[in-house]
């Protein structure tokens, strides 16, 4: 379709690009030009060249921030994906308890991150939360699981995927109700069964579903901060303190807007790079579109 | 009979109207009586309706001032909003920050001074929670701080439960550790690797406390001779061992999970809920503490090392200007006069017997007395009579950077992860010189 104007697309453009330029690209130049700077928002900035990122490198923090919320962000994109794929098929059919089911994993997902980690700094509290007590009701052990520093980031994960497998579950049961019936029937025609229905019709046309959905799982997961604020603060010895909540304690707790800000940059470096390399993975796993005239 | 459309839409219209003129007259109201100045404020809970009650008061019992008070978050939410509007050009009149920043905003200039408060409101302070008492050398720097919310740390404890077991509150780091074990219940029988059923001691693993335990092993943060950051030298490490040795060796302490005051909320919690014997908390948890618990609360000083010591806690009312501007001499005025009405004995004790946080007014204090409130509220008492060990802290602009970067992180380190004290001081102290 070729527009009546050449100037026509830019016009209809310009909206989004100025709100994008405004509350986006704009702040970001800021940040990349504060990262630059010593700075307590008090005093006179200084200019420091690479100093901040200087010092987050050989500190090591980087390095342990990346890690520390790669892990997470791992934890949570595996296993809610798992989980919501095998929920999806689950729940896949008609019938009311299981529309009530689908609602009821839903509901995690449209509870504030808020409300979810105040009820779950009750339920894993080491002495009185209900999971301790129920693994001591049955002879196991309860652990300290927000207040050692081995377990406190595998906690907050599993608070994580508790949330947003419902969102993936969802999406997944959109994905599989566009998936035609007759690939199943010419499937069962040809005498395979439920696994290979799945791995040879289900899976390969829920690719693009499940890229989607690890993407944005991947980067809600890189975004945790409320219930890293509520339940554990970034501690105990760092042990949560991702990137989102390591920024904030820099510019809100130590009084550090070039340290933060050089943060901010790695840290939409790093998302950009970790994006781009998901969906490259997908698409190399993705049989290829024939072409017209193509082979 | 039903109402028909037309009348639906008349009443509906009289109550918009109404509620609208309603609102018309609050705000005439509220804009015709006093200059307005902003008072932002970090507290939640009781002490938030107390203070809110105060304002409230001060602005019904006259016409000239009107204070128009906003919650900010907690004490480092409040900061950060401060700085924000130190930066943007709209800071508050006056707001309170705790005494580890003042340093550092007084010498980004920030402050304004306070001299004009008047000679009899500052002789009336009490000299361990004035600015005079709190830093070294306090009266020497410019006036830039007044007491507001002021506290110690201060030791509470079942004592129900210690006439139970025959325990008392201990007054050495050798009874503290016994008693903490001894108030420890442990599930079934064998070694101290059982689960806990009840914990001796808590105390939440942060800087206040370890600064009171390095004083009472004697060390100071910073050398007064030559203002070197010496983190109390061999004084700080043994307080880092005492909590180890309580956590690891003996397992009758427990830290609580959660960092700031996350975690002395857990531990108060602990407390009211009877799964810890004794903790460690600032006295202005007193009156929360007395309410809500299901037994007995007692209070005990802390105990002593080579000395008794605690530092000074709470927040300090300041005066924050716009980066090089200034504050206008009416809002200055105003602001002035509720600060000499809010430090006034009558406001101090209001606050001060409602909350737990300390009277700042001298001449409160000795009314107080008189009236026999210490007799009938012998909690109080331990936190007033503590302030006699309360040791004031370096006038250093670090002071707040040393907290939050260097210390703080080293001791959840040492404490939760078993590193060895002496290496993370040694750390600490290389990092400190370093900045």
């Amino acid at each position: 379709m070729r527009p009546a104007r050449r100037w026509h697309p830019f016009a209809l453009l310009l909206p989004t690009a100025l709100v994008l330029g405004v509350f986006f690209v704009y702040p970001l130049g800021l940040c990349a030009y504060r990262s630059f700077y010593s700075w307590d928002l008090l005093t006179e900035p200084h200019f420091v060249g690479a100093s901040n990122y200087r010092s987050l490198l050989a500190s090591g923090e980087l390095g342990a921030i990346a890690l520390r919320t790669l892990g997470y962000s791992v934890i949570v994109v595996l296993a809610s994906l798992t989980l919501g794929l095998a929920l999806a098929v689950a729940l896949n059919r008609p019938g009311r308890l299981v529309a009530f089911v689908r609602a009821a994993v839903f509901s995690a997902y449209v509870v504030s991150w808020v409300a979810v980690a105040l009820l779950w700094l009750w339920i894993l509290d080491a002495d009185a939360g209900i999971l301790s007590r129920t693994l001591g009701a049955i002879g196991l052990r309860g652990h300290n699981w927000l207040g050692s520093p081995d377990l406190a980031l595998f906690s907050l994960a599993g608070v994580s995927v508790w949330k947003i497998t419902g969102y993936a579950m969802v999406i997944f049961i959109a994905g599989l109700q566009d998936i035609p019936r007759s690939l199943y029937e010419a499937a069962a025609l040809d005498g395979a069964g439920p696994w290979r229905r799945f791995w040879h019709v289900t899976w390969p046309m829920l690719r693009p579903t499940a890229a989607f959905v690890g993407t944005t799982s991947l980067i809600l997961s890189f975004q945790a901060f409320d219930i890293v604020r509520v339940m554990t603060q970034g501690g105990p010895v760092r042990s949560t303190t991702v990137f989102v909540y390591a920024i904030y304690e820099q510019v809100f707790l130590n009084l550090r807007v070039g340290r933060a800000s050089a943060l901010t940059v790695c840290f939409f470096v790093l998302l950009c790079a970790f994006t781009g390399l998901q969906l490259w993975s997908w698409r190399l796993g993705s049989p290829r579109r024939r072409t017209p005239g193509g082979a | 009979m039903r109402p028909g459309r037309r009348e639906l839409l008349g009443g509906a219209a009289a109550v918009v109207g109404a509620a609208g003129l309603s609102w018309l007259a609050s705000c005439d109201g509220r804009r015709g009586r006093g200059h307005e100045i902003s008072l932002w404020f970090s507290y939640g809970g009781d002490n938030r309706r107390v203070l809110l009650e105060l304002v409230a008061d001060f602005n019904r019992t006259q016409d000239e001032v009107r204070i128009v008070p906003t919650f900010q978050g907690d004490y480092f939410e409040g900061l950060a909003k401060i700085r924000t509007s130190v930066f943007a050009g709209g800071t508050p009149t006056v707001s309170h920050v705790v005494g580890e920043v003042v340093p550092y905003l007084c010498a980004a200039g920030v402050l304004e001074p306070l001299d004009e408060i008047g000679g009899e409101t500052l002789g009336d302070l009490v000299p361990a929670l004035s600015q005079a008492g709190t830093f070294e050398r306090g009266a020497e720097r410019p006036l830039v701080a007044l007491p507001f919310n002021r506290s110690t740390p201060i030791a509470f404890y079942d004592k129900t439960l210690f006439a139970k077991l025959g325990l008392r509150p201990p007054r050495t780091w050798d009874e503290l550790r016994e008693v903490a074990i001894r108030a420890t219940r442990r599930a079934g029988s064998g070694g101290s690797d059982r689960a806990v059923e009840r914990w001796g001691f808590e105390c939440p693993v942060d800087w206040w406390f370890w600064v009171a335990l390095m004083g009472q092993a004697g060390g100071e943060l910073v050398r007064p001779s030559d203002g070197r950051v010496t983190l109390g030298e061999q004084a700080g490490v043994r307080a880092l061992e005492l909590w180890k040795d309580m956590v690891h060796r003996d397992r009758s302490m427990k830290p609580p999970p959660g960092r700031d005051y996350d975690a002395w909320q857990a531990t108060n919690i602990d407390f009211l809920a009877g799964r810890t014997a004794m903790i460690w908390t600032s006295t202005a948890f007193v009156r929360y503490l007395e309410r809500n618990a299901a037994f007995e609360v007692g209070a005990a000083p802390l105990p002593a090392l080579e000395r008794r010591a605690v530092p000074t806690g709470g927040t300090m009312f300041v005066m924050p200007r716009p980066r090089g501007g200034t504050i206008p001499t009416r809002d200055k005025q105003a602001a002035l006069s509720f600060l000499r009405w809010m430090m006034a004995p009558t406001q101090a004790n209001a606050w001060a017997t409602r909350t737990g946080y300390m009277p700042v007014s001298r001449a409160g204090l000795a009314q107080l007395e008189v009236e026999g409130y210490y007799r009938s509220h012998p909690n109080d008492r331990v936190a007033v009579e503590q302030l006699a060990d309360a040791r004031p802290w370096p006038w250093a602009t670090e002071l707040f950077r040393l907290q939050r970067e260097v210390v703080q992180p080293r001791l959840e380190e040492v404490v939760l992860r078993d590193r060895d004290a002496g290496a993370a001081m040694d750390e600490a102290r290389r990092e400190a010189s370093a900045e």
